[in-house]
């Protein structure tokens, strides 16, 4: 993978150039607001002047939203695949040009309930940016993710409401693993752990998540809870090395990461609650800055698979 | 009335789950010594093969092959304690650390597919006698902390509970897990 001051280089050389058409898309749809934006500032200021100041400013502020909207849908939309067609793609490519990627499709929701990470039941989920490729001897896969479940109240007077809450927001990845499993090893945040210490603890047996594995890296158990469907398997694969690794991540990258070890594969689901390789209008979308974020994150599935050592095939698994 | 049935039936209940918990603990630690004997069972199954192989390239290690095969026998003779299997264990473990170094001399062994995937299954059955040490270490501890822990320790003092010794791995244990350097 190549590193930020490599990407830094090609960035200037290869893709800045091809960007100045991005920009000039973004630029109309900025004029096209500020254009509705003084037409409003400005019939609210007439209508100051003419002393008709009360209900109609809510009308005026009204109708520029619905114009603004019918006015820059289509365009933002436009802008917003270019953007995942130029600089998003462009920018996987030159990490690595054998991965592929598609800005439309996301991880199936299959494979999300194949790695059990999540239990509550999924009545709306969503995804973009997915990205598949090889990493040495490792294929992987990851994609924004996000799921979500819905809830209807009923108030005194009948009236139902319908709330819509998130189960997991950000980038789901899996890879496959270096060694053969058998079970099922769930690693988890421990935030049983972090709120009431021991009594956590034993709430955590009752979670019906499987056997409670107790491992005995202190700091690793603060932060993560092992469940897993016996005693020896989660730590065969959860060396005193990745428990290590798994508490570092955590440190610096400072999401929450929840992995899981089913059938060949490990999965893993880092929460972020930002859109990932989103365009910002009103910044250019040709900086720098933006292409160090999407670097960020990629770095981040790097990482992942470096540093749990899935290239290591000194096992029996090829 | 209620008072005098709480005031036994608690008390009761208590000794009830602390003895339970006594024994569950107790037999987690069987069960998980258990676990690492089917590992070690494993390694016993591939040091015939071990030999074999590496017999046909290095006939001068056979100082080496003769006191592994000699380990294997008296470990697998069947009447041997927990700590006894354990002693021959490390032993296992450093001889087999011993061929493996003596390997490097022998570059044609080193190639050949048989070794490369006995060296695999040997570097996975390490790993899991590994994960399975450390699984039994987990439920001594666990067990441990009941048997010394009040008010559990009065009740473990009567059913004649005594603490049990975790694993600790011999420094020269220690480097031999390293088989992995060998294929760098």
């Amino acid at each position: 993978m190549r590193t930020i001051e490599e990407l830094e280089k090609l960035y200037t050389t290869t893709l800045e150039g091809r960007l100045t058409g991005l920009e000039d898309m973004r630029k109309k749809i900025v004029k096209t607001i500020n254009i509705i934006l003084g037409v409003v500032i400005g019939t609210i200021v007439l209508m100051g002047i003419l002393g008709l100041l009360g209900f109609g400013i809510i009308v005026v502020i009204f109708l520029g939203i619905v114009l603004g909207i019918a006015l820059t849908h289509g365009k933002m939309k436009r802008y917003r695949a270019a953007f995942k067609s130029q600089v998003v793609a462009e920018v996987i490519h030159l990490i690595d040009d054998s991965w592929t990627y598609d800005s439309e499709r996301h991880i199936p929701l299959n494979d999300y309930h194949t790695s059990k990470l999540f239990t509550h039941g999924v009545d709306r989920h969503s995804g973009d940016d997915y990205v598949k490729g090889r990493i040495d001897k490792t294929d992987f896969e990851f994609s924004e993710l996000h799921t979500e479940y819905k809830k209807v109240t009923t108030d005194s007077k009948g009236r139902t409401q319908t709330s819509w809450h998130t189960i997991f927001k950000g980038l789901f990845f899996h890879a496959d693993f270096n060694k053969h499993l058998k079970g099922e090893t769930l690693v988890l945040p421990d935030t049983a752990q972090r709120l009431f210490g021991k009594f956590g603890q034993s709430l955590q047996k009752m979670s019906g998540r499987g056997e409670l594995v107790k491992m005995e890296d202190v700091e690793f158990e603060k932060q993560y809870v092992v469940y897993g469907s016996e005693q020896i398997e989660p730590r065969y694969i959860l060396t005193p090395v990745m428990m290590e690794k798994m508490v570092q991540l955590r440190k610096q990258y400072g999401h929450e990461l929840h992995f899981s070890f089913v059938g060949t594969r490990v999965y893993c689901a880092v929460s972020i609650t930002k859109n990932m390789f989103e365009p910002r209008i009103f910044k250019s979308g040709a900086n720098f800055e933006d292409i160090k974020e999407i670097h960020h994150y990629i770095a981040l599935i790097e990482v992942l698979v470096h540093e749990m050592n899935l290239n290591t095939r000194i096992w029996t698994k090829e | 009335m209620l008072i005098l049935i709480a005031a036994i039936g608690i008390p009761v209940l208590i000794v009830i789950f602390m003895y339970n918990s006594l024994v569950k603990s107790k037999n987690d630690v069987e069960n998980a010594f258990g676990g690492m004997d089917v590992q070690l069972k494993m390694r016993y199954d591939l040091i015939p093969n071990l030999v074999a192989t590496v017999k046909q390239y290095a006939a001068h290690e056979k100082d080496l092959l003769e006191n592994v095969t000699a380990l294997r026998t008296k470990a697998m003779s069947g009447n041997i304690s927990n700590d006894e299997k354990v002693a021959l264990d490390n032993q296992i473990s450093k001889s087999i650390g011993g061929i493996m170094v003596a390997v490097e001399n022998y570059p044609d062994l080193k190639a050949s597919e048989n070794f490369v995937n006995l060296q695999r299954t040997l570097n996975e059955v390490e790993s899991q006698i590994s994960a399975s040490r450390r699984a039994y270490n987990a439920a001594v501890t666990d067990y441990n902390n009941g048997v010394e822990t009040f008010p559990k320790n009065m009740l473990a003092g009567m059913m004649g509970y005594k603490r049990k010794e975790v694993f600790f791995i011999a420094e020269a244990e220690r480097q031999n897990v390293n088989v992995a350097n060998l294929f760098k």
